[in-house]
């Protein structure tokens, strides 16, 4: 996919004056870039930092000295001594007169359009707008609420015409579904018959739209943005790690947008990543701890399950020995659940039979891995690798169809069932003494378990994940989880208190992450509190230390 | 200055004459001027000759040609080319085709030589789709000219390689304003690009691009075969050369004149056009096609027509097109009219001229009914400004001055039809 606005890194820096403070810019780059990086606000439409310059919307408009006519601040290269100035008198009648018209025509439906609060044309109104409407012609009317695609809802009458969407399509997803039909004040964005917008990335188009005109079908007239509350998170559907915003609302999540980060995903995110998130709120979702006696599985306290849980790794492992048991985690874990979990199973229980189940899928050249867990890279790194001599994945199954290993503790059986498959799965269950599952989701074992252990999802923990390239990034609890669940970071260590007979030591994310730094060679010199927005590579900060 | 059969011709062939077959324009000395141009005259003379004689664009903006052609890089890359514009689609003007159907031969052979001057590959001619006759002038000349080895190959045994191709338009008054019409040559949609970059850097394919208009083009022949001097002989010191300027509206005798630049508009009016119709007296005269702002017959009848004296008085020469209004017109329908046509002609890209031109319209046709008031017409200027000098082409500007003028130099016209009095004219006025 290409970079829009090419790469101006090799340029040299040049020192451009705007509204008389100074700031370093580099030669060539968008003025009005140089003025967003520097905090300076400069009103725009069609400008995004991620799609060509397109210079259409007029919005942008400074005076630059020595200029008769005003200049669009998108389309105006920085170089060495420019002077600008923002807020001349003309500056602000251009921007009311761009304001003015694009209003003319605007169906001004505010009160339902999803958009409202976060919207291009109700931010800049109230700024740089005349607070009145002096047409009185009838406006422009158009689609309402039609899909222009599966997973996006178009409103026709609420858009500017900015075109960043059929930028995006174009430039972007590579995919050219959207277009301008018709000319002049007929003009209006569409789609070939037969061609609806549908592509893995289709949705960023409702966040590249500064108005309400393209929206996420998901979450069409959901909830108001403003009673949302954002958490800064990293996606769980697979190995990329696109940096998000989880919304949520009454603990409950309404949508992931994504949020920049240039090293990373820039400001994208694909639509199975985005829309991905059900399974946190689902009504089958596994709330509660079973444990299974004679007349089969009974719903028990969660403190139950995991003393039955601590009992029944006691029991197989002073009957049969450590290799008797085997430790297989998906990859949707935190950093600091695998060290604990690593811990347990290397030092408590001194298993070596320990290792990911992670399903692959359909991968690009763009953002989405085939690998479709967030972490499995950090749990290999935080040691849930077999240890030595010990048992991979498919020795472990081998095992445990061999009777060898009599108890398998699978920590997210979905994605263990979709590894292995769910005939063998059924097959491997029906061998084991115990079956202790841990799990968010039901699976075709879920039936099966022994003793089923409800797990957390990642919008309920703080902690990090490693993505595929080795970036450490942190993720916050947007939600809590469902009454009497525990983080799976509290579950590893109430059970490593069980089994070694001391005191469980509370779980605290931070402090695991500040062991993780002082034993983990890969992750020495990143501290978490240090650990920003964007994420931390460590081959970075060990450069930087160096 | 007054009317004279023997006011020089640089561009048409007498008025009983065609000169479409190759023969006929060689019998008046055709490619002659080529000729030399490419054998013996070096390219950077060529261009300083063109810069002698004052050239300036046909188009509508006047720029200085030689000077475009500076523009050019000077690193000698190829390929580079001419976009001729030839999409002539200002209401009111009809001079190209003057051109190309009687003379096309004419403006191949500038084409050719500006080719030489500016080592240029290839010149690609934009013809108004509504142009057939003119097209097939264009293809056949150009046809004429290869098989006589005037194009293609080895030009004159000097080594130097030209083609000219012919494009038909569609019919969009856009595609005349010179990046829009790179975009719909190159095969898109046509609507104009941002500057920068310009065309002389990339401009046909992101190449190097020179682009002029018909007449600008037809023009440089006859500047190279009788010198600048006598291009300079004629006209004003600012605006020299003859130009065609094309008359219609409430005239006896609507056509294509070819005159000095600097003619009186009233000779023009009152000579070569024969006049008013009995009775009728001046109300505005649109000097320069309907983009440029409309003068009040007191202006009109003292104002000559070069850049110089049109700007004095507050218009532009644009394409030389005068539309004459008599006292029998209703202004604010002309007004709506010409503001309709740049509604339905915006290509739609920038905010203003978008909603400005459909906003307009609708404001003319408001006041134009009886049902306006003081607010449109203050809302008519306001939009007028929003839209001049903040856009991406000069389509914006030309709607904007169009109503904005009309409505400045004839208030008392508007003010006469507000508060539900209605269009004092009757039916024999514009349709709306
Ligand atoms: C909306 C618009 C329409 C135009 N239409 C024409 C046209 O039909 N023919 C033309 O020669 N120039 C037209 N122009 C001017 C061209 O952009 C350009 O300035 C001209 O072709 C340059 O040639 P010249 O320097 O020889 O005049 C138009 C400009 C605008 C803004
Ligand atoms: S739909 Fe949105 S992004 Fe697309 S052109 Fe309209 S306003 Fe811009
Ligand atoms: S590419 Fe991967 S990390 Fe990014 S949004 Fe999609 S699933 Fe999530
Ligand atoms: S000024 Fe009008 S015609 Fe010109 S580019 Fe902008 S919208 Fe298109
Ligand atoms: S942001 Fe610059 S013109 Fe739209």
């Amino acid at each position: 996919m290409t970079e829009a606005n090419g790469s101006t890194a090799k340029n040299p820096k040049v020192r451009v004056v705007i509204d008389g403070r100074e700031i370093e810019a580099t030669a060539g780059a968008p003025l009005l870039e140089a003025a967003l990086d520097n905090g300076i606000e400069i009103p725009h439409y069609c400008y995004h930092p991620k799609l060509s310059i397109d210079g259409s919307c007029r919005m942008c408009q400074v005076q630059i000295q020595g200029q008769k006519k005003l200049a669009i601040a998108c389309n105006t290269p920085c170089t060495e001594g420019l002077v600008v100035d923002t807020r001349s008198d003309e500056v602000a009648d251009a921007r009311r007169g761009v304001m003015e018209l694009l209003l003319v025509n605007h169906p001004l439906d505010c009160p339902i359009c999803d958009q409202a609060g976060e919207c291009y044309l109700q931010d800049y109104s109230f700024e740089h707008g005349s607070h009145h409407a002096r047409t009185t012609a009838p406006r422009r009317k158009g689609l309402k609420r039609v899909p222009i695609g599966p997973r996006v809802v178009f409103d026709q009458e609420r858009c500017i015409l900015c075109r960043r969407c059929v930028r995006f399509t174009n430039e972007i997803s590579e995919t050219n579904e959207l277009r301008v039909f018709g000319i002049g004040d007929t003009s209006y964005i569409g789609t070939l018959e037969g061609r609806p917008l549908d592509n893995p990335y289709s949705v960023n188009v409702a966040d590249v739209c500064p108005v309400g005109a393209l929206l996420s079908s998901d979450f069409h007239h959901k909830r108001r943005v403003w009673f949302l509350e954002e958490t800064e998170s990293v996606c769980p559907g697979c190995s990329n790690g696109c940096n998000i915003k989880i919304g949520a609302f009454r603990e409950e999540i309404q949508r992931l947008v994504p949020r920049r980060n240039d090293a990373v995903n820039e400001t994208w995110m694909c639509d199975a990543g985005r829309l991905g998130y059900g399974f946190v709120g689902a009504a089958d979702r596994i709330r509660e701890a079973r444990v299974c006696d004679d007349q089969g599985q009974q719903v028990v306290a969660l403190d139950a399950a995991i003393t039955a849980a601590a009992a029944a790794l006691r029991r197989v492992r002073e009957e049969h020995g450590a290799g008797a048991i085997g430790i297989v985690a998906s990859g949707h874990l935190t950093n600091e659940e695998y060290f604990r979990l690593a811990g347990l199973a290397r030092e408590t229980l001194t298993t070596v039979s320990v290792d990911l189940a992670v399903p692959l899928g359909e991968g690009d050249d763009f953002l989405i891995r085939a690998d479709k867990a967030a972490n499995a890279r950090g749990a290999r790194e935080m040691g849930l690798v077999p240890g030595e001599a010990g048992r991979d994945l498919a020795g472990i199954l081998n095992a445990v169809e061999a009777g060898e290993i009599r108890l398998l503790w699978i920590i997210g059986s979905k994605d263990f069932e979709a590894v292995v498959g769910t005939e063998r799965a059924l097959a491997i269950a029906g061998r084991l003494e115990t079956l202790i599952l841990q799990d968010v989701q039901p699976s075709g074992l879920s039936d099966k378990a022994t003793i089923q252990l409800p797990g957390a999802t990642w919008a309920e923990k703080a902690g990090t994940f490693t993505n595929y390239v080795g970036r450490v990034q942190r993720i916050r609890p947007a939600v809590h989880s469902p009454e009497g669940v525990l983080l799976d970071g509290e579950i590893f260590a109430a059970l490593t208190g069980a089994l070694s007979g001391r005191a469980a030591v509370p779980f605290v994310p931070s402090s695991v992450f500040d062991e993780i730094a002082a034993a983990v060679g890969a992750y020495a010199g990143l501290a978490h509190q240090s650990l920003g927005g964007a994420g931390t590579n460590p081959a970075d900060v060990t450069e930087g230390v160096g | 200055m007054s009317v004279t059969a023997s006011a020089p011709r640089f561009l048409l062939p007498p008025d009983s004459e065609i000169w479409t077959s190759l023969e006929v324009y060689r019998e008046h000395g055709g490619y002659a001027a080529a000729e030399t141009a490419i054998r013996s005259i070096a390219p950077a003379a060529i261009a300083d000759e063109v810069k002698a004689s004052g050239l300036r664009g046909r188009g509508g903006a006047g720029f200085a040609t030689a000077m475009k052609w500076s523009f050019l890089p000077k690193d000698g890359s190829r390929p580079r080319y001419i976009a001729c514009n030839a999409d002539e689609s200002e209401p009111g003007t009809f001079k190209d085709r003057q051109i190309m159907e009687r003379n096309p031969h004419r403006l191949l052979e500038g084409l050719l030589i500006a080719g030489f001057a500016s080592a240029i590959d290839a010149a690609y001619i934009y013809v108004r789709g509504e142009y057939r006759t003119a097209y097939d002038a264009l293809r056949r000349a150009i046809a004429d000219a290869h098989a006589a080895g005037l194009l293609g190959k080895n030009i004159f045994g000097s080594g130097f390689d030209f083609e000219i191709h012919v494009h038909r338009g569609a019919g969009a008054y856009i595609c005349g304003e010179e990046t829009g019409l790179m975009e719909s040559l190159e095969g898109r949609k046509g609507q104009p690009r941002k500057r920068p970059p310009f065309p002389a850097i990339s401009g046909l394919w992101k190449r190097p691009t020179i682009i002029n208009n018909v007449e600008t083009m037809s023009h440089v022949p006859g500047i190279i075969a009788n010198g600048a001097a006598a291009f300079r002989a004629v006209g004003t010191e600012k605006s020299s050369g003859t130009t065609i300027f094309g008359i219609s509206g409430n005239v006896q005798r609507p056509g294509a004149y070819e005159l000095p630049l600097g003619t009186p508009l009233r000779e023009i009016i009152f000579e070569h056009a024969g006049g008013l119709l009995p009775g009728r007296t001046i109300k505005a005269v649109i000097p320069g096609g309907v983009s440029m702002p409309v003068l009040t017959a007191e202006q009109a009848m003292a104002v000559t027509m070069d850049h110089d004296a049109l700007q004095a008085v507050g218009s532009l020469l644009g394409t030389g097109a005068i539309i004459v209004l008599d006292d029998q017109q209703c202004l604010v329908r002309a007004a709506a009219v010409i503001a309709k046509f740049y509604r339905v002609e915006s290509c739609g890209q920038c905010t203003q001229c978008r909603e400005g031109t459909g906003w307009l319209h609708k404001l003319l046709l408001k006041v134009e009914s009886g049902a306006g008031s003081g607010a449109d017409l203050e809302a008519i200027e306001d939009v007028a400004r929003f839209m001049e000098g903040h856009t991406i082409c000069g389509l914006s500007d030309a709607a904007a001055w169009a109503s904005g003028w009309f409505l400045r130099r004839f208030r008392g016209e508007f003010e006469a039809h507000l508060e539900g009095r209605g269009c004092p004219h009757d039916a024999t006025s514009f349709e709306i």
